[in-house]
């Protein structure tokens, strides 16, 4: 049976006021897919995510959703905090919005909170503050926060910006895990193609005025990539895994 | 022994009114100083001073509209009794909080910029609206204009007790909005929870708070007491919980020693609360240092 679709842009325009960012959106997410959203910065990205949780209205066109519960994974740089907030108070966050407005956690938050720390691996890390977290332990704690939501959609904005090597490649595997394991649908977004080519099933590249979505091995051409980064790239794949290499070099 | 009570003689309120000035300060300061915008406790100050000197011009006269509502008659004792130079503080302050959160998203223009206009207009505004003002002389406004600890009276001390209760109790009831949204708007909003509306809520108690204590203790006092209590309680709490429990005992505890030195060697006891807290302030950050080494 073909998986369902839970979100739809039909004819959708993104944009600031009257600045068109993007023109004639089309495409459709189906339950459990693994998107990767991929463009240089400065491709309006952010702007399309803001458009899809619905914090920002299409300037054109129609954006169908299910009752979708997301779950957000913000970037990293934007959370810097002054208060010292533990890792298990942040996650717990995650919680807050499914309360309602006078209600505080109770034993079930309790437990789905706990449940989500030891999904992203820090059960060992909820009494730590938050600001004396490493980069790859502060992403994990928001990611957590995210499924403490109890998510449909998993959305993460750029979660491997600024980490060394194995932090990197261990948090790609986490959200790798997390749509297996979890079935979750996940969005994610990233400058860096590398990223997301040989985790994600289907590809939306990006650029002002350029846009392409399929699956990887139809949207990963050359021509393509050449269109979105202004710049000449060769690919191709070695045991079954994509390699892109400027062909400056 | 002797000069605790003869202060407490000569000026009952105050030292009961310090404490619940302090508290407020303290308590609202930790969501100014954990959100980055320790000037938007300066530019509130002017603008609640500026709103009282409004009022001195005398243009609308709230005192017999509501004494008419009401149909009661005014005494120096009633709560309504010099009520317009409240209604304006507030009001002032009220407008430079919706002016302020409307203009921070606006993406050309930072948070300081915005500040420094509200802060430097009030001021102007201040020194037009005294050389307008039918009341006595320029310098005798300013000093009513900026409040004063010793001046606290009954109705001050219980309009000050009915701020805490209600700051209090907003930050209490809506913490949760409060933590998620001071913490990370961006992803509270794609949780559900609509950031600008609850940091408009927010910084309109906060900016209630200040404008209240300004009218009441003074600018220096409110401003100080906004910043250095949770700055302390920033450096000392391992908790959240405790990061406001140390600002509010930081400004409970301190505004009556200070008063009571100030009495003693005959300083003014506004800037003597400040001098004390800022010494405090020293004390801890040498501490730290000292135990981080």
């Amino acid at each position: 049976m073909a998986d369902r679709e839970i979100i739809s842009f039909s004819d959708v325009t993104i944009g600031y006021g009257k600045t068109k960012i993007l023109e004639e959106l089309n495409f459709s997410v189906y339950e459990n897919d693994f998107i990767g959203i991929v463009g240089p910065n400065g491709a309006g990205k952010s702007t399309l995510l803001k458009t899809l949780l619905g914090s920002l209205k299409p300037l054109r066109g129609v954006v169908k959703k299910e009752s979708l519960i997301f779950g957000y994974v913000p970037q990293r740089d934007l959370v810097q905090p002054l208060l010292p907030y533990t890792v298990y108070d942040v996650v717990m966050m995650g919680r807050y919005s499914l309360l309602g407005l006078f209600n505080n956690p109770g034993k079930e938050d309790k437990r789905i909170v706990e449940e989500s720390l030891d999904n992203a691996g820090i059960c060992d890390l909820k009494n730590y503050h938050y600001s004396s977290l490493s980069g790859g332990q502060r992403q994990r704690t928001l990611i957590a926060r995210a499924l403490a939501v109890e998510p449909n959609i998993l959305i993460l904005d750029e979660p491997t910006n600024g980490m060394d090597t194995p932090s990197h490649y261990s948090l790609l595997a986490l959200i790798e895990r997390l749509h297996k394991e979890k079935q979750l649908t996940i969005l994610l977004v990233s400058h860096l193609l590398s990223d997301v080519a040989n985790y994600v099933q289907k590809i939306l590249l990006m650029e002002k005025y350029f846009f392409q979505f399929g699956n990887i091995s139809e949207i990963l051409s050359e021509d393509n990539l050449r269109k979105t980064y202004s710049s000449e790239f060769s690919v191709s794949t070695y045991n079954g895994e994509f390699i892109i290499t400027s062909k400056k070099r | 022994m002797e000069t605790i009570n003869q202060l407490i003689e000569l000026f009952p309120f105050a030292v009961m009114g310090s404490i619940i000035a302090g508290i407020i300060c303290g308590f609202i300061g930790v969501f100014v100083v954990s959100q980055r915008v320790v000037f938007f406790g300066a530019s509130l100050t002017q603008a609640a001073i500026a709103g009282v000197a409004f009022s001195f011009l005398h243009l609308i006269d709230l005192e017999s509209f509501a004494a008419s509502l009401f149909n009661i008659t005014i005494t120096e004792d009633s709560i309504f009794h010099h009520l317009e130079p409240t209604f304006f503080s507030l009001l002032f302050a009220s407008a430079a909080v919706l002016i302020f959160t409307k203009a921070q998203y606006h993406k050309s223009l930072t948070q300081d910029s915005v500040l420094g206009i509200i802060f430097v207009v009030s001021i102007a505004a201040r020194i037009m609206l005294i050389q307008k003002s039918p009341v006595a002389e320029v310098s005798e406004i300013e000093s009513i204009l900026k409040g004063d600890i010793l001046f606290i009276g009954q109705r001050e001390f219980y309009t000050m007790l009915v701020i805490l209760a209600v700051i209090i109790s907003v930050f209490s009831i809506f913490q949760k909005q409060l933590k998620f949204v001071v913490f990370d708007p961006e992803s509270a909003d794609a949780h559900g929870i609509n950031s600008k509306f609850w940091l408009l809520v927010f910084y309109l108690v906060v900016g209630m708070g200040i404008s209240l204590t300004t009218r009441f203790v003074g600018d220096v006092f409110t401003f100080a007491y906004l910043i250095i209590p949770s700055s302390i309680g920033v450096i000392l709490g391992k908790r959240v919980l405790s990061v406001f429990v140390i600002a509010v005992i930081v400004g409970a505890v301190v505004p009556p020693a200070a008063i009571y030195f100030a009495f003693i060697f005959d300083f003014s006891s506004g800037p003597a609360a400040v001098i004390g807290v800022f010494i405090l302030f020293l004390i801890v950050l040498g501490m730290k240092r000292v135990s981080f080494h």
